[in-house]
Parts: C-alpha cells; sequence; structure tokens
C-alpha cells in the first residue's frame, strides 16, 4: 500500500491513541498516580541498596553502623538499630567520613621523599614494601610504632608488630584520657571505661565531659538522655563546665567553676549532702574512706569562694543528687585536664559512693574486659610525660624508624615539645593515612591507607554498654574507580594488613583471616547474641549484624581510694607576655571535626557549632558581658599568646562562658590535611603549655593561661546565626518552654499576658498610647 | 499498621523540643541523604548555604543563668501552605500524603514560594552545584541534583516513603508504623524527631501529638502545619508565669 504523508501521520496517530487507551484501561489507578507527570523523580525509585554492617574504628568510638552501598558506591551512613551502643542512632560526624573514602585529595600511591629536604614522588607498592623492610632491618630494636588508642584486632598486631621488631607501641591522643583510666582505676577498680545507667536515673551530675557531644560515647548516651527525659518526671540534670558546651546547654542546671577547681566542687556538693545527713552513714563511711584526708575540714563558703560557684547553686545541686536517687555523677573532659586532674576525677567519680550508685540501676555500670584473649577492650593514649621522653629520644637520634598510623602528632603536640624538629632526626618516618596531614610533610615514606570503609577488623566499645561486645569491621565498598575511568582514586592497602604482610606471621596472615578466626572462636563458646550450628555460619551472622555480644557477661568493681595527688591546681604564667588581659584558655573538641581528624570532610567543616553556630574557622567564645567591658565585637581578630605561642582567633562573645575563661574549639589549623582544611583557622594545641597531672604525667591541657590582645582588624565570622531571620512564636520568645505540668496552650497565654504587659507598659510611660 | 496503598497516609513529624541538644546529626544526615551542596565558607558569609533542616539556637539570660535553647525547624508541609498558591508553574503543590511537593523540572525560579514562607525553609540555588568528581560517589541516586536557579526544600525524605510503600505493596503487606524514618529522625540519638502518619490513630506520632506541650509554629498564620512540636520544658520555670524575651 502506498501512503502520502498525511495518510501517514493520520495512521500512525490513531495507532498511536488506540494504544494508550487500551493500557489505560489495563491499569489500576494507583499506577496512572504514581506515573502522574507532577511527581517527583524521587517517586519513582527503582534502584536497589545494599545494607552493610560495619564498625566506625577511631571516627567514633567503635559505633556500629550501617553503611548504604548502591552500585558498589557508599551513599550513607546510620546507626546500626542492632548494635547495643548505638542503637539505630548517628551523630553529626557519621555521614562526615564518607567524605574521607571519596576525598579529592586521598593519596593514591605510595610516596618516597628521597631526602629529608626532597619532594614526596610516587613509587609502587613494590618498592615501598622493599623500603619498609630496609627500615625495619636497620631499626634493629630501636623502633616506635605510633598510632591512635586502638582496640581491636587492630591494636593487638600493631602491639605484636612492635613487640616483634624489639620496638614499642605509643598511642597518641591529643585530649588525653590517661587522667581518665586513671581515676577510673583508682576509686571504682576497673580497668576498662565503664557505663552510666542514664536512662534510669533521676538525676545526674557530671564535670567537664561534653558527653551529649564528643566525649565518651556521644552516641550511646544521646539514646540514654532521650529515654532519661522520657521517663514520668523527666529527670533532673546537673552539668559543671567553665564553658556551655553542648552538654552544658542541654542540663536543667549548669554551674560554671573555675578552671581545675571541680574536685572541690564535688567535695563541696558532698560536705552537703553529709552536713544535711541525706545519705546513710555506712554511705558517709564509705566514701570518707576514699578521699585521703575526708571532708570534715571543707566548708561550704571556702568551696563557693574557691570555685566561684554560687553556694545556694552548690546546694541546690547537692540536695537534688542527694534526694533524687537514683543518681550518678561522671566527669572528664576539661575536669581531668589539670594538673590536680587525678584529684578532680577522684572526688568526682568518689560521689557515686556516696549515693550507692555504684554497680546499681541508674547508676554506674562497670564493662567486663575482651571476650577475645590478646585483643584489648580499652585504650589510652601514652602519657605527656612518656611522649616528651620518647620526643627526646627521637632528637638524640636513638630511634631508627618510626611508623605512624591514625595520629597527627605534628598537628596535636604542643609546641614545647619541637616535634618537627625531632621526626628530622628520625632516619625514617613511615606514615600511614589516606589524606595527606601534617605529620606526612616528616614523613620518608608515606603509605595511603585504607578506611574503615574498605578494610576488616574488629571494634570493642569503650565504653561499652556493661556487657562484652565484639564489633565486627568489614570491607562494604571495593576499590574506587574515578568516574572517568582514569583509574584508582586510591590503591591503598589496610594498615594491619600492611604491618601483617611484613610480620613473621606468627600473629596472622590478613586481618580478614583474624577477623574471621576470632569469630570462631566465639562459635566454640556457645555464648552470646549469635548461635549457629557452624562457625561459618555464626561468621555470617555477626556480620550481618554487625558484631557479637553477651548481655550475661558483665563487669565488677572495687572501691578503692582517691589518688592523693595535689588538690590545688597549678597554671601556666603570664607575665612576660605582653599587651592584653589575661584569661584562662579551655580548648573544647570540636563537635564536628573533633580533634581534628574529620577536619578534611567538607560536611565536617561546614556543620555549625551547637553553641555558636560558626564554621569553617577558629573562633573564641567569650562571656558577652566581659567583652563589652574590654571593648571586644564579634569578628575582632585577638592575637592568644601563651608561653608556647601565639594564635589568631576570631572573638565571638556569649553569655555562656564563664568570665576570665576563653573558649577554643581544637581540630583547625592544618598546614595540610587535604584542600578543605589545609592553612583554615588556628590550631590551639601548638599553644598549650607542658603543665602536667602530677599524678599521671597527662597534658593538663586545660591549665594554659593566655594574654589576649586585638589585632585592631575585624572580620566576618562566618556562622549560622543570623543568616535565618528568627521568627518568634510571640514577640520576644522564639522557642516555647513550659514548666513542669504546664500546657502549651498556658504557657502561650501567660506568654502573651506578659508581652501585653510589658508592650503596653512601656507605652503608657512613654505616654504615646494613641 | 498503615496501608500501603497511596493517598492513604497524612505523613507527619513531630519534634520534641525538650529531647532536642543541638547536636546537628539530623543537619548532616539530611545533607548527605539529599544531595545538598557542600555549603562553602563563602556561601555561609554571605548567608547563601541551604540547609533543609536547622537547628536554631536562641540565648536567654545572662552568666550565670544564660540557656541556650535549641529548635530544629525544616519545611513545616502545611495544610494551608502559602508558597502553594504563588507558584505560577504550579512547582510547589500539595499532595495526597499531606506533604508539600516540590517538582523541580517545573520550577523557573521566581522565588514567589520563599518569599511567601513564613517559616523561611525554601533555598534557591544561586549557584551550580559544585562537587569534586571523587565527592560524586556518594550523591544518592534516589534523589535529583537541582541545578542553578532551582528551588528546593525537605521533601520528608519522600524517595523513602516511596521505597517503603513500593516494597510494602510488593511484599502485600502494610506499612508497620516506624518503618518509614526521614534522615533526620533516623539519625537523632535522644529522638526528639519522630516521623509517622497522622491518619493512623495507633501511630507514635499520632499519639505524641496529644501531649499537652504540642504546638505549631507561628499558628497566628493558620498554615496549619503537619510538623507539631512540643514545648521544651524549663524545671525551674514557674507555671504562668510568662516567658521574658529572648536574644541571640
Amino acid at each position: 500500500m502506498k501512503l502520502n504523508r498525511r495518510e501517514f501521520l493520520a495512521l500512525t496517530g490513531k495507532t498511536a491513541a488506540g494504544a494508550v487507551i487500551f493500557a489505560a484501561c489495563g491499569l489500576p489507578e494507583r499506577e496512572l498516580i504514581v506515573q502522574s507527570p507532577v511527581d517527583l523523580p524521587e517517586d519513582l525509585v527503582r534502584g536497589e541498596d545494599a545494607w552493610y554492617a560495619t564498625s566506625m574504628g577511631g571516627f567514633s568510638n567503635g559505633d556500629g553502623v550501617l553503611v548504604r552501598v548502591m552500585q558498589g558506591r557508599a551513599k550513607k551512613i546510620e546507626g546500626n538499630p542492632d548494635h547495643p551502643v548505638t542503637r539505630g542512632k548517628a551523630t553529626a560526624r557519621f555521614d562526615a567520613v564518607l567524605q574521607l573514602l571519596y576525598h579529592p585529595d586521598r593519596i593514591s600511591n605510595p610516596q618516597l621523599r628521597y631526602s629529608k629536604t626532597g619532594n614526596l614522588s610516587n613509587i609502587s607498592w613494590d618498592q615501598a614494601e622493599e623500603r619498609f623492610a630496609n627500615a625495619l632491618k636497620n631499626a634493629d630494636g630501636a623502633l616506635t610504632v605510633v598510632t591512635n588508642p586502638l582496640r581491636g584486632h587492630l591494636g593487638s598486631v600493631a602491639s605484636k608488630f612492635a613487640a616483634q621488631y624489639n620496638g614499642k607501641h605509643m598511642a597518641f591522643d591529643p585530649v588525653e584520657q590517661g587522667v581518665l583510666h586513671g581515676a577510673v582505676k583508682s576509686v571504682l577498680g576497673q580497668d576498662q571505661l565503664p557505663t552510666f545507667d542514664i536512662s534510669n536515673a533521676q538525676t545526674v551530675l557530671s564535670f567537664g565531659a561534653d558527653w551529649l557531644g564528643t566525649w565518651g560515647s556521644p552516641t550511646q548516651f544521646g539514646v540514654k538522655y532521650g529515654e532519661f527525659r522520657e521517663q514520668h518526671d523527666r529527670g533532673y540534670m546537673i552539668h559543671a563546665e567553665p564553658r556551655m558546651s553542648l552538654t552544658a546547654a542541654a542540663a536543667d542546671l549548669w554551674l560554671a567553676p573555675v578552671p581545675g577547681t571541680e574536685g572541690h566542687l564535688a567535695l563541696g556538693i558532698a560536705s552537703v549532702i553529709i552536713d544535711e545527713g541525706l545519705v546513710s552513714a555506712s554511705n558517709v563511711a564509705a566514701f570518707e574512706a576514699a578521699i585521703p584526708g575526708g571532708v570534715s575540714n571543707v566548708t561550704l563558703d571556702d568551696v563557693a569562694a574557691l570555685t566561684g560557684v554560687d553556694a545556694d547553686r552548690i546546694k541546690k545541686a547537692a540536695e537534688r543528687f542527694a534526694e533524687h536517687t537514683p543518681s550518678v555523677a561522671f566527669g572528664g573532659g576539661s575536669a581531668g585536664a589539670h594538673t590536680n586532674g587525678s584529684f578532680n576525677l577522684g572526688a568526682i567519680y568518689a560521689l557515686n559512693i556516696l549515693v550507692g550508685a555504684i554497680e546499681s540501676k541508674g547508676g554506674i555500670i562497670s564493662n567486663p574486659g575482651s571476650a577475645i584473649d590478646d585483643v584489648p577492650a580499652s585504650a589510652t593514649g601514652a602519657s605527656f610525660e612518656a611522649w616528651e621522653q620518647e620526643i627526646a629520644n627521637w632528637r638524640a637520634g636513638n630511634v631508627e624508624t618510626v611508623i605512624i598510623r591514625g595520629a597527627d602528632i605534628v598537628h596535636g603536640m604542643p609546641n614545647s615539645v619541637a616535634i618537627r624538629e625531632a621526626l628530622e632526626h628520625v632516619p625514617n618516618v613511615i606514615a600511614f593515612g589516606a589524606i595527606h596531614d601534617d605529620t606526612m610533610d616528616f614523613a620518608d615514606l608515606v603509605l595511603p591507607e585504607e578506611t574503615f570503609l574498605e578494610s576488616w577488623g574488629t571494634e570493642i566499645p569503650e565504653p561499652g554498654p556493661g556487657y562484652q561486645v565484639v564489633g565486627t569491621q568489614q570491607p562494604v565498598v571495593g576499590p574506587t574507580i574515578s568516574q572517568d575511568e582514569s583509574g584508582l582514586v586510591s590503591d591503598a592497602r589496610g594498615f594491619g594488613d600492611t604491618l601483617l604482610a611484613m610480620s613473621d606471621g606468627s600473629y596472622g596472615r590478613d586481618m580478614e583471616s583474624l577477623v574471621r578466626g576470632a569469630l570462631s572462636d566465639l562459635h566454640s563458646t556457645g555464648r552470646g547474641s549469635v548461635s549457629a550450628a557452624s562457625a561459618s555460619l555464626f561468621t555470617n551472622g555477626a556480620l550481618q549484624r554487625g558484631g557479637w555480644w553477651d548481655t550475661d557477661n558483665n563487669g565488677s568493681s572495687s572501691v578503692g581510694r582517691v589518688a592523693t595527688s595535689a588538690q590545688g591546681a597549678n597554671y601556666s604564667d603570664t607575665d612576660t607576655l605582653g599587651e592584653g588581659n589575661d584569661f584562662h584558655l579551655v580548648p573544647f573538641v570540636s563537635n564536628s571535626i573533633f580533634d581534628g581528624r574529620l577536619a578534611a570532610a567538607p560536611w565536617a567543616q561546614q556543620t555549625p557549632d551547637p553553641i555558636s553556630s560558626a564554621s569553617w574557622s577558629t573562633w573564641a567564645e567569650i562571656n558577652s558581658i566581659q567583652a563589652d567591658q574590654l571593648g571586644i565585637k564579634e569578628g575582632d581578630v585577638l592575637l592568644i599568646r601563651s608561653t608556647s605561642g601565639e594564635i589568631e582567633v576570631l572573638a565571638y562573645p556569649h553569655p555562656g562562658v564563664r568570665p576570665g575563661v576563653i573558649g577554643i574549639p581544637m581540630g583547625q589549623g592544618h598546614r595540610k590535611s587535604g584542600r578543605y582544611a589545609e592553612d583554615r583557622g588556628s590550631n590551639v594545641f601548638s599553644i598549650l603549655v607542658d603543665e602536667k597531672d602530677s599524678e599521671t604525667g597527662a597534658l593538663a591541657w586545660a591549665a594554659t593561661r593566655v594574654r589576649v590582645q586585638r589585632a585592631g582588624k575585624r572580620v566576618k565570622v562566618p556562622k549560622f546565626e543570623g543568616n535565618v531571620e528568627a521568627r518568634p512564636i510571640e514577640p520576644g520568645v522564639p522557642v516555647l518552654v513550659v514548666g513542669v505540668g504546664e500546657t502549651a496552650v498556658d504557657a502561650q497565654e501567660a506568654n502573651h499576658h506578659l508581652y501585653q504587659k510589658q508592650f503596653l507598659g512601656e507605652r503608657k510611660e512613654s505616654g504615646d498610647d494613641e | 499498621m498503615t496501608t500501603a496503598e497511596f493517598g492513604t497516609h497524612k505523613w507527619g513529624m513531630v519534634v520534641d523540643v525538650d529531647k532536642c541538644i543541638g547536636c546537628n546529626a539530623c543537619v548532616i544526615a539530611c545533607q548527605a541523604e539529599n544531595n545538598i551542596p557542600i555549603n562553602t565558607q563563602d556561601r555561609v558569609e554571605r548567608a547563601r548555604s541551604i540547609s533543609w533542616i536547622r537547628v536554631e539556637r536562641y540565648w536567654e539570660g545572662d552568666f550565670p543563668d544564660a540557656k541556650a535553647r535549641f529548635i530544629p525547624i525544616m519545611c513545616q508541609h502545611c495544610e494551608n501552605a502559602p508558597c502553594e498558591p504563588v507558584c505560577p508553574v504550579y512547582a510547589t503543590y500539595h499532595n495526597s500524603e499531606g506533604m508539600n511537593v516540590q517538582v523541580y523540572n517545573r520550577c523557573v525560579g521566581t522565588r514567589y514560594c520563599a518569599n511567601g514562607c513564613p517559616y523561611i525553609v525554601r533555598f534557591f540555588n544561586y549557584w551550580e552545584p559544585v562537587w569534586p568528581e571523587s565527592l560524586r560517589n556518594h550523591l544518592n541516586p534516589d534523589v535529583t541534583v537541582r541545578s542553578r536557579g532551582i528551588m528546593e526544600k525537605c521533601s520528608f525524605c519522600v524517595h523513602r516513603i516511596r521505597r517503603e510503600s513500593r516494597n510494602a505493596r510488593s511484599a502485600g503487606v502494610e506499612i508497620a508504623d516506624g518503618a518509614v524514618q526521614t534522615a533526620c529522625s533516623s539519625a537523632c540519638p535522644t529522638s526528639a524527631l519522630n516521623f509517622g502518619n497522622f491518619n493512623d490513630p495507633d501511630s507514635k506520632v499520632s499519639k505524641m501529638k496529644e501531649d499537652k506541650r504540642h504546638y505549631t509554629l507561628l499558628d497566628q498564620f493558620g498554615t496549619d502545619p503537619n510538623v507539631i512540636y512540643l514545648a521544651k520544658i524549663d524545671a525551674d520555670k514557674k507555671v504562668g508565669a510568662g516567658e521574658a524575651a529572648t536574644h541571640g
């Protein structure tokens, strides 16, 4: 049949219309709705995703997570609902780790520096392994393996590797926890950090530790805090810290003591409780036995004068803590970062003896030891005193080879130890990492390391939930090919696998076999959360759930005594620091970039600080009234000077800081660390002085006094505050607050009446009623 | 249990302000889930950052009685949304599940909707979103990457709802209460954010919204939001005393 153009179009048009009518008749109504053109592409989700359970390693206390993977790419990190620590929840840091995995500045190849002053050049893994082997051979006992505090199999491998070569394994943590571990050991007799039954406590009393933001196990504690507030009478929370942290902001009562007097504040609370007879005589006797010298000489007025906290507030805290039980007291962070840190934390933890909170519901719960032989369940950094000795050894040329992983020691050490010069005297510095950090500037051999999303391991959370937990870590993604197929984003290898490849093989072949072997051993115990007929099925079950835990295997404690260290705090001098005003420096861990380990991730950089709302920078928090008195405005560039050095920060005055205190976040001021962190902000670690806790030798990182001077220039603070105009529910009331038992309607009505009274009153006084 | 049939739900959120600690876990979870461009320092300084959910912080009082109040704010998915009637191209409309939806392909960037929104939760893409090539690996394929000139806002993670609905339909089961979680509610460590179906009287959110602390933001505008807030409790506040003006 021959058709002209018009006939052809007419025919095809009718055929198409018929097809549409026919098809539409056969479709259910909902499918038509789904295919409606007003729907979003999001309505038409079709791709299949997979969720893998793993553990977060050093980025977040070994939290158990689920990673969403599509087409071989990790897309999202969420809390693992099965994991007893995270229980399906997250922190602001979880997803930011994805950006380390896919970071544009990820180290792609092994790199070698042929001379100490030369540049790094790409080499092959074969060449790198040869260099590595020579460095180990030359070390002949003069070897130090430096890592972040490691639990689980990676910690075990690092220690055994160092021992095989007659070297030592030292952990570095810029925010030392040694004082905390010491206090827990001396007062509670526990090797592992305990957990706190916040969910069932009526009163929580905490000191210095930002436990809802960055301290301990924030995900675990955050979930418990939610449960704490769900109780019938919602619980009561008291927090003592010189600067208002995220945790202090959540408290019902905030106490802001003079830095370094937290232990005295604890004893003041104890003395009120004892004087008013609020607890049993046996508890008082047990408490006094734990405190060297007891509290008979402690008076409320003296404590109020020393700590700078009003006596009525101390009394209120004490009465609440003793009368509304179960109660729990704990501390850490800046409270332990003083020359009297051991005394401070010891006195704080001893308060639990007074109210009978040890191993009881709503109190302190011990954690047991490791479920796997030779695998550490607890880890902390070596003391600053030990580091000073070690670095002196490096400087003296006594150490041939230093292997560094997960510890940016050049960024994290104070200027006083002169770490850069020391590293220049070590013939072989071998650094592992995913992104070039400040320490790698001094490395002779740089080895690209897999992230926790690409490697095998186990992780024992500390603090755990009160029973044995072994979290599993498995590779959830393979090597990443660049989008344009030009090659691998990074030819990285696992730290553990590389050490094992260079070892004599006596403690493992590779990390995967170690993990599988450990799970097989756990299977043979016949206990815990996974039960299976065979070791193989057990292993798969544990990997699917993200680990293994045994709720019946708990810890225990035995009450001891607070260390008899110095009770008074020493601070550094400021006499020779030139012009300016003296402040007490209280550094704090950033809620998003932490101590700097997440500074490379742009999501972590951009996250507003909970209190200041600032991002992408280093700011200084000072009391707003004091700032007014000193003529300091927001954005003023301040020179912060200590006997160890000087940094520049941006002023951010607000009412949540004790006058005389200046709070500065940690984590910025990297010379390297990728395009998002390089040369950004200032490094507060660098100006810390070398004061130490008298008992443990830990760095007293909150004992530095500084002189603050305006630099004479002002810049805009990159912050979220002010980006959006506040839209109050009632004039001047952006957040509706009710009293206990009050309804929202009643509160709104009361606010309205108050506003009308204020508004009309003012108008009446000014005579402009009309 | 709620049915998986389309149009039978009324999705909504209950925010318990008393549990919000201001940690920003929700903010980053949303950022990752919804392919929101990186808020560079320049964008933050120019007040052009995009954040579908934000945590506002307000100060009350002075030292030593200073208190920081946090409140998370996202699109309120109003039943009487001021943003909807002003859109000349129907890029934003109300769907039958209670959500205020944005159709990116229709948006021509008039920004009338943002001007009309009293909650300031709509964000305009002044620039083309840029990610270094390697960071594109973590983009969520379920969510459209918006281009320059397009308005965007919280979608209640509609793609998660659709995925769960589809899975439920395929399996011939109903959607269990709590099975659909937005990225923010899933991340929130204290469970201050709660998502669910208001049409199901037995759902968690339906029960929560009956709490005597419930209120909606800017109630006086009559927008009838599908985000319900439970007021912050201050143990020291005298009942019936009213709240003085705050700052910050």
